[in-house]
């Protein structure tokens, strides 16, 4: 081959020439360009292991199949990988991959999102070639409190063994025995010492590995999935919410290079429980004459809630609106004119911890606190500067009881029936991560889209956005009611938020690819 | 059949010129018969290159199996580099039925040592590490006290025999997994990791034992270098089986090898010979040949990993390209003799077992086609192999060969394909009646009328 004289060198894959970059593998070039290359043991952010064999390619003039995930690319090399080699190579270790494997979909976690189902069914051919009785190998195995693992699942890529090395560098995993006898063993006293060693779960192909708060809780095919963030610090990772009649199911993350590339905490997979609470309001409750609560509709609530916002104003105590620091831009937005009309000012709380990381983690745990500052709402830190009409509270840590019961609200949003204070008369169920849409703006002065699911929550919650602006249009006549589309158009505009970094403008999500 | 060669082919001592030698593995003894002489004589009065090209004049070829030229393989190792680089002497002898480097680190360590330090000076390296196979207390008691007397004496460590060359020796004792005598496995096992061969490129010449340059050899190989350097390349090129001239590429078999023979005869052993010698020779002139009332049914030339001759194809000379030709391998050289007592599905199932239970688990062809493939043999031994199972064997064969990163599933697919393929009869003969029947038909009609 003699030099090319082109400025970039090419690849050429199924006969066409693709240009690379120095130290590209055939894999990458071909997933970049969209030409799919099966694969179990790759993963773009770790060394490849190539022991799968499952991405092997053609070279065009080598009798020999070989592996797309190491092969370097150099100028002049040609690769098929769709050609009746590539195609047998793969269906023969299918079949290597599947000798062993227990067959056991009915009852496994992964089914519905298992690569080796997939793949057989591209590539097997349904029919076993032979009787031979199966290698038994341990199941059930805990890995730490929250991973299950089942080495007769397992085909042995190990993704979460050079995760563990790679990615976390705290080597709690490696592999043990040999052969067909070989399986993942935890070489730690059974415990993770890294946060992060959930993403386990997601990385495993197949259903080896499975989260002890999923498993066995839905088949995948009867859940609703979107793409949304994660609340529960301002990093925002990108994840993909799975819920199911009402319930959130999962929390998984969402590859974003330049926020949480493809990981996500366990912390943060995990902190999804309050919106399954059994306490969540699901209706509008008021107060009545003698205190108790009863419940109603939102026309009811709305206005009992404008009535003793009218009251609170003419007593003149603070009209602060006092905000959860997970509430989205626009939910503040609306604050902010909510609490003008009651002569106070829309503030926020939201919990700082001491765990932040130089991987994932941060410190500050307001899903939206940079938002908030953006828009100039202040913090409240300490019982003393609670005092607020109108409470938003979604999680119980941003909102703590005592600034609870120090503000002398007298409306309060709320996801869950207990973090209404006494002096509250009209309560509003608040919808939690899952169920509302709307913008936020992470540590790193990214906007990011939180995007709720119908599946999740009680049926009947309104959004914040909307109650309060009725309760403003009886408070203040000339009020102009705008849709979730108008708040946005001026959140892009508003002083503060216009240089962040916002997503292209438009409304539509993108696409959910588990 | 070939007639008997008359005459005995002679043994050739160069590497077993000590092994009759009372404590020639003592520094006193090894010294007074030369050892550490081509040492001096290489750090006295050749540079570095001068010792690569001698090597590469010898034509010699590596003697662990693979057979691939030495110095070509030293001159691969950078020269220009900021990192330490490390000489690797491989000597986890555990193929099976391989005896032959374990005389060599018994019976003259200070051969072993000096062959890894001149290497250690033709390419730079300041470390010497030996991995010897953790069942060989002696070979390891050895070599250690080789290198602590060769230490006092001023042959190992700082100033190498007064001169300007400092390189240290150390034996690391391996834990008796066979995939640690693969190169890479062995480098990770050495760095102290699970023994999983390494994708290659990068080769170990360039990114080895702690992703530094590495030069990795068999025991056997290194120990040739002292008479090479003493004698010179073109005297060691002389010996043996030169390149064939009508092949450009060819390397031919120069040298003297350590051959080995075990199993069903009389007398086992390890002999030197020239390349040249047969198979036939070697086993009927010194192994004694087949035990009483018996015959040879089959012979795996070199170890286990490569295929096997049956008792009418030993009339081919042990040397790399002749055996290749016959559709085998020199391998180790050291044969494993089965004869006509042996059962050839048990000794598949035998040679799959070792298979199975060695394979690191890496690939998945490997790990799960070497279990399968004995759990089929077993069947085959309990009366219940049919016709489609030898088809299916054939086929994972395919499936396994080249698929993965290490040449284990190779040397596993090897000789189970030519047993298979070669004693067909036997497979057949266990199984089901109706079986037989079938296999009966399909051969006559495959084969015309008349043709045995």
């Amino acid at each position: 081959m003699s030099a090319s004289s082109s400025p970039e060198p090419v690849v050429t894959i199924n006969g066409t020439a693709y240009p690379y970059e120095p130290g590209d593998t055939v894999i990458r070039v071909a997933h970049r360009h969209g030409i799919d290359v099966p694969h179990y043991c790759y993963h773009p952010s770790m060394s490849p292991a190539g022991n799968c064999r499952i991405c092997m390619v053609e070279v065009v003039g080598s009798p020999r199949p070989q592996i797309a995930c190491k092969m370097a690319c150099f100028p002049g090399l040609s690769v098929n990988t769709d050609s009746d080699l590539a195609h047998e190579a793969r269906a023969d270790t299918m079949q290597m991959l599947l000798v062993n494997h227990p067959l056991d979909c009915p009852i496994c976690d992964q089914a519905g999102e298992c690569h080796l189902q997939d793949y057989s069914y591209q590539l097997g051919s349904g029919r076993a070639v032979t009787s031979t009785p199966k290698t038994k190998l341990p199941k059930n195995q805990p890995f730490g409190e929250q991973i299950v693992y089942d080495a007769e699942r397992c085909i042995k890529c190990t993704l979460c063994v050079r995760f563990c090395e790679e990615i976390t560098d705290t080597n709690e995993l490696s592999m043990g025995q040999r052969s067909d006898h070989e399986q993942v063993i935890m070489t730690s006293a059974g415990e993770f010492t890294t946060r992060y060693s959930m993403n386990i779960v997601d990385l495993c192909p197949v259903g080896a590995l499975t989260s002890r708060d999923f498993r066995f809780r839905s088949r995948l095919w009867f859940m609703d999935f979107v793409p949304s963030v994660c609340t529960g610090c301002a990093r925002g990772c990108n994840v993909t919410v799975g819920a199911r009649m009402g319930k959130v199911l999962r929390l998984e993350p969402r590859e974003n290079q330049d926020v949480n590339q493809w990981w996500m905490c366990d912390a943060g997979r995990l902190g999804y429980k309050h919106a399954n609470s059994a306490t969540r309001l699901g209706v509008p409750a008021v107060r009545d004459a003698s205190g108790a609560w009863r419940e109603a509709t939102f026309e009811q609530a709305i206005q009992a809630a404008s009535a003793a916002l009218a009251e609170h104003r003419h007593e003149e105590r603070p009209g602060h609106v006092l905000l959860d620091g997970g509430a989205t831009l626009e939910e503040m937005w609306v604050a902010r004119q909510l609490a003008a009309a009651l002569g106070g000012e829309a503030r926020f709380a939201a919990h700082v911890g001491d765990d932040g990381d130089e991987f994932l983690v941060v410190n500050e745990k307001g899903a939206n606190a940079r938002g908030a500052e953006a828009l100039g709402l202040a913090r409240v830190k300490n019982a003393a500067d609670a005092g607020a009409a109108v409470l938003v509270i979604e999680r119980d840590e941003h909102v703590p009881a005592d600034l609870r019961a120090a503000s002398g609200a007298v409306v309060a949003f709320v996801t869950d029936a207990s973090h209404v204070p006494d002096s509250v008369r009209v309560a509003f169920p608040f919808g939690s991560f899952a169920e509302r849409d709307g913008w936020l703006v992470n540590v790193g002065g990214r906007v990011q889209r939180l995007l709720g699911t119908g599946e999740a929550g009680p049926s009947a919650v309104q959004p914040f956005q909307a109650v309060a602006q009725e309760i403003l249009l009886d408070l203040d006549a000339g009020h102009d009611v705008l849709d979730d589309a108008a708040l946005e158009t001026r959140l892009r505009a508003a002083p503060g938020l216009a240089d962040l970094v916002w997503p292209p403008a438009s409304r539509e999500p993108a696409e959910v690819s588990s | 059949m070939a007639a008997k060669t008359p005459k005995r082919y002679p043994e050739t001592k160069v590497l077993s010129r000590n092994f009759d030698v009372d404590k020639a593995w003592t520094f006193d003894v090894a010294r007074q018969r030369g050892a550490y002489r081509s040492l001096e004589k290489a750090l006295g009065s050749m540079t570095p290159d001068q010792v690569i090209d001698e090597v590469k004049t010898s034509r010699l070829r590596g003697r662990g199996g693979a057979g691939f030229p030495t110095g070509v393989k030293w001159s691969f190792v950078p020269k220009q580099t900021d990192k330490t680089k490390y000489i690797c002497l491989n000597a986890d002898e555990s193929e099976p039925g391989t005896f032959k480097d374990r005389y060599l680190m018994e019976l003259d360590p200070h051969l072993v040592i000096e062959g890894c330090l001149i290497t250690a000076y033709a390419v730079g390296a300041s470390m010497v590490y030996i991995y010897v196979r953790g069942e060989y207390p002696l070979s390891i008691e050895r070599l250690w006290g080789a290198i602590e007397e060769a230490r006092k004496e001023g042959f190992v460590g700082k100033k190498i025999a007064g001169r300007d060359f400092h390189c240290d020796v150390v034996v690391h004792s391996g834990a008796g997994a066979y995939i640690c005598g693969e190169e890479t496995a062995l480098l990770e096992s050495l760095e102290g990791k699970r023994g999983h061969p390494r994708i290659k490129p990068p080769f170990p010449a360039v990114e080895g034992a702690f992703a530094s340059p590495t030069v990795i050899n068999n025991v056997e190989t290194l120990a040739h270098v002292p008479w090479i350097i003493e004698n010179g390349g073109a005297a060691f090129a002389k010996q043996g089986i030169p390149p064939d001239p009508a092949d450009p590429r060819s390397v031919g078999s120069s040298g003297t090898k350590l051959m080995g023979v075990s199993g069903d005869v009389q007398k086992p052993g390890v002999w030197e010979f020239e390349f040249g010698i047969t198979l036939r020779q070697m086993i009927e002139d010194y192994a004694g040949g087949a035990l009483e009332g018996r015959t040879i049914k089959a012979v795996i030339p070199g170890g286990l990993s490569m295929p096997v001759l049956t008792g009418d194809e030993l009339d081919v000379k042990m040397g790399f390209d002749d055996l290749k030709a016959a559709g085998s391998g020199l391998g180790t050289a050291c044969a494993i003799v089965m004869d006509d007592t042996c059962d050839m599905v048990q000794a598949c199932e035998n040679i799959a077992h070792f298979f199975a239970d060695e394979s690191c688990g890496q690939c998945t062809p490997c790990r799960e086609g070497c279990h399968w493939m004995e759990k089929i043999f077993h069947r085959f031994d309990a009366g219940q192999g049919t016709r489609s199972d030898l088809d299916l064997l054939e086929n994972l064969f395919r499936q396994i060969e080249g698929r993965t990163i290490c040449a284990l599933a190779d040397a596993a697919v090897w000789p189970l394909r030519s047993i298979v393929r070669k004693f067909r009869h036997e497979f057949v003969a266990k199984m089901s009646p109706d079986e037989q029947r079938a296999e009966a038909e399909a051969r006559s009609a495959r084969q015309p009328a008349g043709v045995k």
